[in-house]
């Protein structure tokens, strides 16, 4: 089967999703469920009375199956009580859209994992209603395999001429304020500047961090280095995204990490 | 759904910006081939007045298309398609050529058939080097002639990317492997009918065509092989094709690249004329009108009738689904309209994140576009990127 040849009732949840959108609220918890790697990115969040869900709501990136799956899953849970709720399968989700193709049935997964992930996270508030925020910032790994090989051979650790990296995909590692500065300043000579954080925060005044947010410089969050590769210089770093636990490649010419 | 002429004809038919994936058969090349199915059906290799009908014509074909890549006749191998001409210039040369050396280089951004040629070979006593591209993928020399080695026997770079439309610098990388005395070949499937192709002046060894590309009929293809390039046949048989290719001659489908061809070497000029005019503005006011959206590949060096964007926040298969929707056929890198659930690996090699490359939307014109199913894109599309963006978790 063709991914775009979906049943009706999927295209009918593509066209027409259900309940979308956001919740707030203290008795909302939020479920957020992705795979990087794949890209699918699903949210629910859920309000909960009487041991009930009384309403839910979510936003996805993701296929034309995925924002299917969640459509109907929010459908499915509606009304249904916390216990009916999280018996919710994959199965019953793609059964419900008339079955989906098999290369889609990930898709589904991810609704029913995010679903369950906001109920957990509901049932653990219900636990320890004062419990604090975990601790945000991981610290940074200290070394970076291949940041000696490729000093200078594209890994900087200061910056004197902002020239030498026109037009190159460039990688700023968040060393506070001054590197949220240079990554600003790099937008002036390339389309391609890469901010990489392990905090779920920049650490950085708020303006400048809004700053940061609203240029073409794209974020990540939660991130960090751990190889750099190439042929006689930078071409590739091997990234870990620490919230999925997951690692990946990317093509880049150059880092900046002051020292 | 709107009336809109193919061919001349009046057909049931949206939007269609999707000619890198497949392109109607021009009706004037439909008129040549028809005889060849059943009046002068002759097989070349008869030598009878029927056969002999077949040997002119499949003669003839051969000198026009020697003749659009300015090539010598002797030096066009017919085939079945793109994919076997590839197979039949990588795999042929490299297997009668081992004793000189194992190694080739090819770049991130080849074809995926180019890619899974080389893979097969690694798999078979062969090493295999990639070139990185920059952020608008094009391949520069000096990293050419970094992964060339002393066991170099081979190196394969496309003519133009099929998915973003970068134009890579041929005429350089052809001298160098000349200098290094060493076999270019060039998948030039994307390119054919965009840009002249000269492969005398690029020093091209070694080059794959389609027909289909060309507005000719699919199954059909051609590899130039230069004078003097040894190659192993990979079909044996008959000894057609000097014996690089074996198997009675699909005249009509020959007579009808050829034919395609002709064409094409009188009209391009004209015709990229026009599809840079409808490429420019699909690019300026999409950039214009919808905010965080990206191009991806080469601002200039880039094929006349390729636009490609990527919209931060949305995926691809969704947008591609929304536009169907709308009666607008299009292309889109996201991996979840692919069969492997990857991602484009030329959309990752420019440097995107997974969720980057997701969100890629491609826009080919050809020979049939009109300006009104540019507008008919544009009037769309703003709207449809931003339902989708109120779906999406990413986009804030």
């Amino acid at each position: 089967m063709k991914s775009t040849q979906y049943s009706e009732k999927v295209l009918d949840h593509f066209r027409n999703p259900r309940n979308v959108g956001t919740l707030k609220g203290k008795d909302v918890a939020v479920g957020r469920v992705g795979n990087p790697v794949c890209g699918d990115l699903m949210e629910f969040y859920i309000k909960v009375k009487n041991n009930k869900i009384e309403d839910i709501k979510f936003k996805t990136f993701g296929c034309g199956s995925a924002i299917a799956t969640a459509s109907m899953i929010t459908e499915l849970a509606k009304g249904k009580t916390i216990e009916q709720a999280v018996k919710i399968t994959r199965q019953d989700v793609a059964d419900e859209l008339d079955g989906l193709p098999p290369i889609k049935m990930h898709c589904s997964n991810l609704a029913a994992d995010a679903l369950r992930e906001a109920i957990k996270n509901y049932q653990k508030r219900q636990k320890t209603e004062s419990t604090a925020q975990a601790a945000v910032a991981t610290q940074t790994k200290k070394e970076i395999v291949g940041e000696e090989e490729f000093l200078n051979k594209g890994v900087f650790h200061v910056v004197d001429d902002f020239s030498i990296f026109k037009d190159k995909r460039v990688i700023v590692v968040d060393k506070g304020e001054r590197s949220v500065e240079i990554a600003l300043s790099l937008t002036k000579y390339t389309p391609r500047v890469i901010f990489v954080t392990p905090g779920k925060e920049i650490t950085a005044p708020k303006e400048l961090e809004k700053k940061l947010r609203e240029s073409n410089v794209k974020i990540l969050y939660e991130s960090e280095l751990l190889e750099i590769k190439g042929v006689n210089e930078v071409e590739q770093i091997h990234i870990h995204d620490l919230n999925e636990d997951e690692e990946y490649d990317l093509f880049t010419d150059a880092i900046i990490k002051l020292s | 759904m709107r009336q809109c002429g193919f061919n001349g004809e009046r057909a049931e038919m949206g939007v269609y910006l999707d000619y890198q994936s497949s392109k109607p058969v021009d009706q004037r090349v439909v008129d040549v081939m028809l005889p060849y199915f059943n009046k002068q059906f002759g097989n070349p290799s008869s030598l009878h007045s029927i056969g002999d009908e077949a040997t002119e014509a499949l003669e003839k074909s051969r000198q026009k298309i020697a003749a659009f890549i300015k090539a010598e006749p002797d030096e066009i191998i017919f085939t079945s398609g793109a994919t076997e001409s590839s197979n039949l210039g990588i795999i042929g040369y490299v297997m009668r050529n081992k004793d000189k050396g194992n190694h080739l280089v090819i770049s991130e951004i080849e074809h995926i058939s180019i890619h899974n040629i080389t893979k097969y070979l690694a798999k078979n006593g062969f090493t295999v080097s990639k070139i990185p591209v920059d952020q608008y993928g094009r391949v520069s020399i000096s990293k050419v002639r970094e992964r060339i080695t002393d066991k170099t026997i081979l190196v394969s770079i496309g003519y133009a990317n099929n998915e973003i439309g970068t134009a890579q610098p041929i005429s350089h990388i052809g001298a160098l492997c000349r200098e290094k005395n060493i076999v270019f070949h060039s998948d030039a499937v994307a390119a054919e009918g965009l840009l002249p192709l000269d492969v005398k002046k690029d020093n091209i060894d070694l080059l794959t065509l389609s027909s289909n590309d060309l507005y000719g009929p699919k199954g059909v293809g051609v590899l130039y092989a230069r004078k003097g390039i040894r190659l192993n046949p990979l079909v044996i048989g008959g000894g057609q094709e000097r014996g690089l290719r074996s198997g009675t001659e699909d005249i009509p489908g020959i007579v009808g690249m050829a034919r395609a061809a002709e064409i094409m070497q009188k009209e391009m000029k004209e015709e990229v004329k026009r599809f840079t005019v409808y490429r420019d503005a699909l690019i300026n006011n999409i950039l214009e009108d919808i905010p965080r959206s990206h191009l991806n590949g080469h601002p200039t060096e880039r094929l006349s009738n390729n636009a490609h964007f990527r919209f931060d926040g949305i995926e691809g298969e969704s947008l591609l689904i929304s536009l169907k929707d709308k009666g607008i056929s299009v292309s889109t890198g996201s991996a979840c309209s692919s069969k492997t659930l990857e991602p484009s690996h030329t959309l990752i090699a420019l440097g995107l994140l997974h969720e980057e490359a997701h969100g890629s939307l491609e826009l080919t014109c050809g020979r049939f576009t009109k300006q009104h199913d540019i507008d008919r894109v544009l009037e769309v599309l703003p709207g449809v990127v931003e339902r989708l963006r109120e779906l999406s978790p990413l986009y804030r």
